[in-house]
């Protein structure tokens, strides 16, 4: 039982390197055996789910080999009376929430493109879409990960129980690695019911400090919403708070924040295709063009936070700023038209977020781009140890090299 | 200078120079507070306990341990339940009960900055006037500190819709065993590299010194509605909750007691619950529309599985009184036997009736009683198992019972701690519910934080491993020498 491994195609390739090999083992056991393999060439590999964030990152220092996942497409368990479900990592999230959505259920991950992301890809890129507001990030749904590690280890950590403190929590380690600690092979999933009704407030017109306003006078009165995010709106934004649950419970929500004050003036209150079209338009929008950046800041700066993305955003040709003001996160998107101004730009803004661990992440970019700034920013504070973690588990440097933070 | 401090090792000495007098432990009574957490049945005496005062302290404490080659034993209020505060032979206990400031509050960002021996009501204490609250709710959390939380992942009995300690750190500063002091995480999301913190949360005190948290705090939800509802049996209690996670719901607490439980929970606080075979105590939190429909719809389903009787609190009173009947039932079963053990297995939510079941078959044999209260919603069991230390060979017994009880949770999918921690104690059952390789691979994560191997040893990983010290040589597999590997 073994993957046969093929010549590199450009499709393989990773930031513009190009490995001489791929491989797309079926099984775990094959994905050990190949990593085994691997390791005894000392052969550099990366991994490769559906490519909907290869833009992360800096191009790996050498690449031999692609592994990648999408033969790993199975549900191993779902066990719905738990809500758990154990997934190989190339399924893609919108095939899982199919298999989901017969038993009422779904994985509580909403990032854009659902039918190319894989799981594997959204833990190893810390994928998420605007729900993150009230489910949290992926490490807060992943409960248990079985890797493979640089040198063909297949280990596990976690379980398929949603408490459970037994060991190092290897699974929350594992999210947004980018694959550069070891090969997410499996992952179990904590799963939420799916809900019974959903409405979105749609609020027009705002400036960032309107957005904070009626974000905390909703939260302030209680709401909770399970999306908050404000997409352009000509120079200014427009607010959309999403809601879900039973049905009394929603409308309640909607009625009670468009009574609030801070939420007056045009809105519109949006269900089934028109409220689906407004959150398609959303990840639409933060995947278009070629340059995407993700900032991260306090909440309470959101408006400090947009004006020092402003001049990134003019820099770039049909730039677009989406914020998520309860995440303290936006994502600029747009098209590099000059290279040099946006560096400088993003330079700019990094020190204006540099505050209480701000930052501003390159998440996809053209060469010209990268070649002026580092996707990543300054290196992280905890670097030495970030390094001796990446020797412990990748001693060789041989998954994706330098493609994550701090050059690791 | 008193006599007994001129009687003091050098190291102690040293280590008062840094600390002062007072804060050095080293008279074998006053030692004695120290030999155990709240896990009492399994004692050893540190040499020496250092009581710093200040992150600056814990750096110098931890160079002159380092330069003596002394293990450090870190400790918050010792009110763990699984040893994970026991002291090895020789160590230096780090007590951080001095640290007990809460440095900075930001209500506009929700998150508080204290230290580690911040008592965990007192952060809720801190930010209730305003509406916030600190989430994370252990039963001892008017007693246990924040640096304990962290080290052990503490959980309680909202976990099931609000998560764990690991869900609400969003920053800790750690001293490291060579000295270094470090900063993980930021109140700012996604920090560009490797999630830390997440490591650090739940590692049992094994990764470094935790010497300031910044948590996550939540607006209080505008209402909660609770219900404690009877049953004649675990089994209809169980199929209770199965039913009300099916529709959908996911509550914010719910707990089952069986018979045993509520029985002493009757004795220690007085409460008029009815003599019956399981009892399940229930809240709904949201906002008011939302509760008022999901706290109906609970009650239907309680109804429909075979609920004796629901009873409603009249106010917020009676509910915190329902309240402390579940939470104090630990401490009560002390009322019903004069010693027991806890457990803290997990299993499969679905599987309650069947390992409870089991649970009392397993003591039937062992000719002893279990005592069940624990958190229904996510499967976490708290097996009480009662003995009388006084009669010979009881406590083996009771041990040996508890040590199936886990096996039991293991083979039925679940986990030997849900939120207690492995400690010392379960250090041994890691390796039946890892593998080698699993457990080998956390240790690799230890030695790029530890790797000295000088913080907590003797707890999660039941064989010690030297870091730098790998598992023999690599072999290679027989598909690469047949020549697979050579086609690369």
């Amino acid at each position: 039982m073994s993957a046969a491994p093929r010549p590199g195609a450009p499709e393989d390739a990773i930031l513009g390197v190009a490995p001489r090999l791929a491989i797309e083992p079926a099984t775990l056991e094959e994905a050990a055996e190949a990593m085994r393999a691997l390791a005894a060439d000392r052969l550099a590999v990366a991994f490769l789910g559906g490519g909907t964030d290869l833009g992360l990152g800096t191009p790996p220092a050498r690449l031999d080999a692609a592994l990648r996942t999408r033969r790993l497409a199975r549900v191993r368990e779902h066990a719905p009376s738990d809500q758990i479900v154990a997934v190989e990592a190339g399924m893609t999230l919108g095939a899982l929430q199919r298999h989901l959505a017969p038993h009422g259920q779904r994985l509580a991950l909403d990032p854009p493109l659902p039918e190319e992301a894989t799981v594997g890809g959204i833990v190893a890129a810390n994928a998420f879409g605007p729900r993150r507001a009230r489910f949290g990030p992926v490490r807060d749904l992943v409960i248990g990960v079985t890797v493979v590690r640089a040198d063909g280890t297949v280990a596990r950590g976690g379980g398929k129980v949603v408490k459970n403190v037994a060991g190092f929590d290897l699974p929350r380690l594992l999210c947004g690695s980018l694959g550069t600690l070891g090969l997410v092979a499996e992952v179990v999933f904590r799963l939420h019911p799916l809900p019974e009704a959903s409405a979105t407030v749609a609020i027009p017109g705002l400036a960032p400090e309107a957005v904070r306003a009626a974000t905390l006078a909703a939260l302030e009165a209680r709401l909770e919403p399970v999306a908050v995010a404000a997409l352009p709106d000509g120079e200014r934004f427009r607010l959309a708070v999403r809601f879900e649950g039973f049905g009394p419970g929603v409308r309640d929500q909607v009625e009670r924040l468009l009574a609030l004050p801070a939420a007056a003036g045009g809105r519109e209150v949006l269900e089934g295709k028109d409220e689906a079209a407004l959150w398609a338009g959303h990840d639409a929008l933060v995947r278009a063009g070629d340059v995407r950046v993700k900032a991260a800041f306090l909440p309470s700066g959101l408006a400090a936070a947009a004006a020092a993305l402003r001049p990134l955003a003019a820099a770039l040709g049909r730039g677009a700023l989406v914020l998520h003001p309860t995440l303290g996160i936006a994502v600029l998107s747009g098209a590099l038209a000059e290279p040099a101004r946006a560096a400088a730009a993003l330079e700019a803004a990094r020190v204006a977020l540099r505050p209480r661990n701000g930052s501003a992440v390159l998440a996809a970019a053209p060469p010209a781009l990268r070649a002026l700034a580092d996707p990543w920013g300054a290196p992280p504070p905890a670097l030495e140890i970030m390094r001796r973690l990446k020797g412990e588990l990748d001693p060789d440097a041989r998954l994706a090299p330098g493609r994550f933070a701090g050059g690791l | 200078m008193d006599p007994a401090a001129t009687s003091r090792s050098p190291l102690a000495r040293r280590m008062a120079t840094v600390v002062g007098d007072r804060n050095v432990v080293t008279e074998p009574e006053e030692l004695l507070v120290y030999e155990c957490d709240g896990l009492v049945h399994g004692r050893t005496r540190p040499d020496l306990v250092v009581l710093p005062g200040s992150t600056a302290e814990v750096v110098e404490v931890v160079r002159l341990a380092r330069e003596a080659g002394v293990p450090l034993v870190p400790r918050g209020a010792g009110t763990g339940l699984s040893g994970g505060a026991r002291p090895v032979p020789g160590s230096v206990v780090v007590s951080l009960a001095r640290m007990r400031r809460i440095l900075e509050l930001d209500l506009e960002n929700g998150w508080a900055r204290v230290e580690p021996g911040v008592i965990n009501l007192d952060v809720t204490k801190a930010v209730a006037g305003a509406g916030w609250y600190y989430a994370p709710d252990p039963s001892s959390q008017s007693v246990c500190s924040i640096g304990g939380n962290v080290a052990e992942n503490s959980g309680g009995a909202h976990c099931l819709k609000y998560g764990f300690t690991t869900h609400h750190v969003l920053a800790a500063r750690v001293v490291l065993s060579d000295g270094s002091v470090v900063d993980l995480g930021g109140p700012a999301a996604d920090a560009p590299g490797y999630d830390l913190l997440a490591a650090l949360v739940g590692s049992e005190g094994m990764l470094g010194i935790t010497v300031e948290a910044t948590l996550r705090l939540l607006r209080r939800p505008e209402a909660t509605r609770t219900f404690f509802a009877t049953f004649p049996s675990t089994d209809e209690a169980g199929a209770a909750v199965s039913g009300i996670i099916a529709a959908g719901i996911l509550p914010a607490a719910i707990e089952m007691m069986d018979r045993l439980a509520i029985v002493a929970a009757k004795a220690a606080t007085g409460l008029d619950w009815p003599d019956v075979g399981a009892a399940l105590l229930m809240d709904a939190d949201g906002t008011r529309a939302e509760v008022e429909h999901v706290s109906a719809r609970a009650v239907e389903i309680a109804r429909a599985s075979g609920a004796l009787e629901i009873r409603l609190p009249r106010d917020e009173a009676e509910r915190q009184l329902m309240w402390k009947g579940r939470k104090c039932a630990f401490a009560a079963v002390g009322r019903i036997s004069p010693s027991y053990l806890v457990e803290d297995g997990v299993i499969p939510r679905s599987e309650i009736a069947r390992v409870l079941r089991e649970i009392e078959r397993l003591a039937g044999e062992a000719g002893l009683r279990v005592a069940n209260v624990f958190h229904a919603g996510d499967g976490n069991l708290h097996p009480l198992v009662l003995y009388d230390a006084r009669n010979p060979g009881e406590e083996a017994r009771a041990v040996a019972l508890g040590a199936e009880i886990l096996r039991l949770c293991i083979r039925s999918g679940g986990s030997i701690t849900g939120e207690h921690g492995v400690g010392a104690e379960k250090a041994s059952f890691m390796a039946e519910q890892f593998s080698a390789d699993d457990l080998e691979t956390m240790q690799r994560v230890r030695c790029a934080f530890d790797g000295a191997a000088l913080m907590n040893p003797g707890k999660v990983f039941p064989t010690p491993r030297l870091c730098g010290e790998r598992p023999g040589p690599y072999r290679p597999h027989p598909a690469e020498v047949a020549g697979l590997a050579e086609r690369w």
